[in-house]
């Protein structure tokens, strides 16, 4: 696969309340964010907590391991490097993403599949996250 | 108050046109305004409400389209509506000029739609959520999704839950293909079989070219007014005996693990304003984007049960005849589909209470439902019409 370059992806506008995920996934790190007042996860990152919505949401480490729970294989896409695979990724503290999945051949994306992500390095100010098949040191059995 | 058919449907007006080459989907909308207004036995000069949703690209007009739309009309209404939710704006803007129409608040509202996608030559910014980078979209539209795709996250999801398989999806673009036959003004009245889908190009699978719906220009309108005043009109008034609406979520990350869609808040809501049950529709339009969008749309609203209506098609219940003949013009999938669909579920409604479809006609249809969706599955409106 080749390397993705800054063309094939619109940058995100990053926000105040975004900033501490893009600074993270700058270092590798992937972030998701946890109500201060129920404990629960949630997805994507807001300025209040949809669990409490007077409580601002705290930014945790995720583990960054999840499984694939819905694909599909973009032929024609929007822009190019089609195809490619868009998907949902249910991690594991329970919350869903959306993301690309890499590195692995479209007839052996099953639902399931344990996944573990990986950043692309778009331009100084931005790391996008997107998702590969696990490697054994990063825990195949979930 | 109860606004069970206290307002109806009086005239309804599809463009024939599929291709409008260097049209102006105003000047298209306008030719729908006159013809819906025709069909009623009403002139412009009545109007004094107007329903559009024209600011999204292709559809000729911005963020304030109502404005623009009434001015390049030539009427300055005292009641708008630009609500936008995606294709089914129509059917939501139905109900509430219902609203509008039985309080008061107007008399004569005309709710109007055209886009020219085939020809539109600006690449003007759009700023729906399926494009714009920022705010929730910072954390998905990097990734490129197309909305065929996220249709295909749910049919794929579709699959894994309930075994439901390509064969099943690919029977209802066979199915309103062959109601398409019989309408002149499709755009593709060619008989297809399931193996023809499966062997067309993946888009974004799993969906396959013969899975998304055709890409025209086009355009509809119709007019509604009270019931009392509907009496005197040129044909027979189209009761709204029910109608219901939701909107959920835009982003993919939303999408419920059991692909439940706001058509399960706004189908309970219309049948039971129109005091009906599911065996009372005579006939059904149920938007078809693509062929996923439909199946999801029958279970939400409760014609079948979860995960079950991949046999329900396949078991032809769909086609006139069928339990629930649906998408008697062909729907989006064969007959047109400029971007914003719900128009012409609306349209085929009356059009088959008339008896009046272009395509397959339904025999004494008496209770109709337009469904509709938005976006990819973010609203859904659903209207029960009856005479």
């Amino acid at each position: 696969m080749t390397a993705p370059t800054t063309a094939m992806f619109t940058l995100p506008v990053q926000d105040e309340t975004s900033a501490p995920f893009w600074e993270a996934a700058r270092e590798g790190r992937f972030l998701i964010q946890r109500c201060p007042e129920t404990g629960r996860y949630q997805w994507y990152p807001r300025a209040h907590s949809i669990h409490a919505p007077h409580a601002r949401p705290e930014w945790v480490e995720a583990s960054g391991r999840g499984e694939l729970l819905s694909h599909s294989v973009v032929h024609r896409g929007n822009q190019p490097g089609d195809p490619y695979v868009c998907a949902l990724i249910r991690l594991e503290e329970g919350v869903t993403v959306f993301s690309r999945v890499e590195g692995i051949a479209e007839n052996d994306l099953r639902a399931g599949l344990p996944l573990a992500v990986a950043f692309h390095s778009l331009d100084d100010s931005t790391s996008l996250p997107v998702f590969r098949p696990r490697t054994a040191a990063q825990g195949i059995e979930a | 108050m109860d606004l069970s058919g206290k307002t109806a449907i009086v005239g309804a007006f599809e463009s024939t046109r599929r291709d409008a080459p260097r049209v102006h989907p105003f000047a298209l909308q306008m030719d729908c305004i006159l013809g819906a207004l025709d069909d009623a036995g009403l002139a412009l000069k009545d109007v004094d409400g107007l329903c559009a949703a024209s600011g999204d690209w292709a559809e000729g007009g911005g963020t304030m389209d109502v404005i623009e739309l009434a001015e390049y009309i030539g009427i300055t209404p005292t009641y708008v509506n630009s609500t936008d939710v995606g294709g089914c704006s129509y059917i939501m803007q139905a109900g509430q000029a219902a609203a509008a129409i039985a309080t008061g608040l107007a008399e004569v509202v005309v709710i109007s739609y055209a886009a020219c996608p085939r020809w539109w030559p600006l690449n003007t910014p759009s700023f729906d959520p399926f494009v714009f980078p920022a705010g929730p979209g910072q954390y998905e539209i990097p990734y490129a999704p197309t909305l065929i795709s996220t249709y295909g996250l749910f049919a794929r999801r579709h699959m894994d839950l309930y075994g439901t398989t390509p064969e099943q999806l690919a029977q209802v673009a066979v199915t309103f293909r062959n109601h398409a036959i019989q309408n002149p003004h499709a755009r593709l009245r060619k008989p297809i079989t399931v193996d023809d889908v499966l062997a067309s190009p993946m888009i974004a699978s799993p969906l396959h070219r013969l899975d998304c719906c055709v890409v025209t220009d086009g355009g509809g309108a119709v007019v509604m007014t009270s019931r009392e005043r509907a009496r005197d009109l040129k044909k027979k008034p189209v009761y709204l005996a029910g109608y219901g609406a939701a909107v959920a979520r835009t982003q993919n990350s939303q999408i419920p693990d059991d692909l439940k869609t706001p058509a399960a808040l706004s189908g309970p809501r219309a049948f039971a304003m129109a005091g009906v049950t599911h065996d009372d529709i005579d006939v059904a339009q149920i938007y078809d984007a693509f062929t996923v969008t439909p199946m999801l749309a029958l279970e939400d609203l409760g014609f079948c049960g979860r995960g079950e209506s991949g046999s329900f098609v396949a078991d032809g219940n769909l086609t006139l005849g069928g339990r629930l003949p649906s998408n008697t013009d062909g729907g989006g999938l064969s007959s047109n589909h400029p971007g914003k669909r719900g128009i012409f579920t609306l349209i085929e409604s009356v059009r088959q209470l008339r008896g009046e479809g272009p395509g397959v006609q339904v025999p004494d249809a008496k209770v109709a439902m337009a469904h509709g969706l938005g976006g990819t599955f973010c609203s859904a409106a659903t209207a029960i019409l009856a005479v």
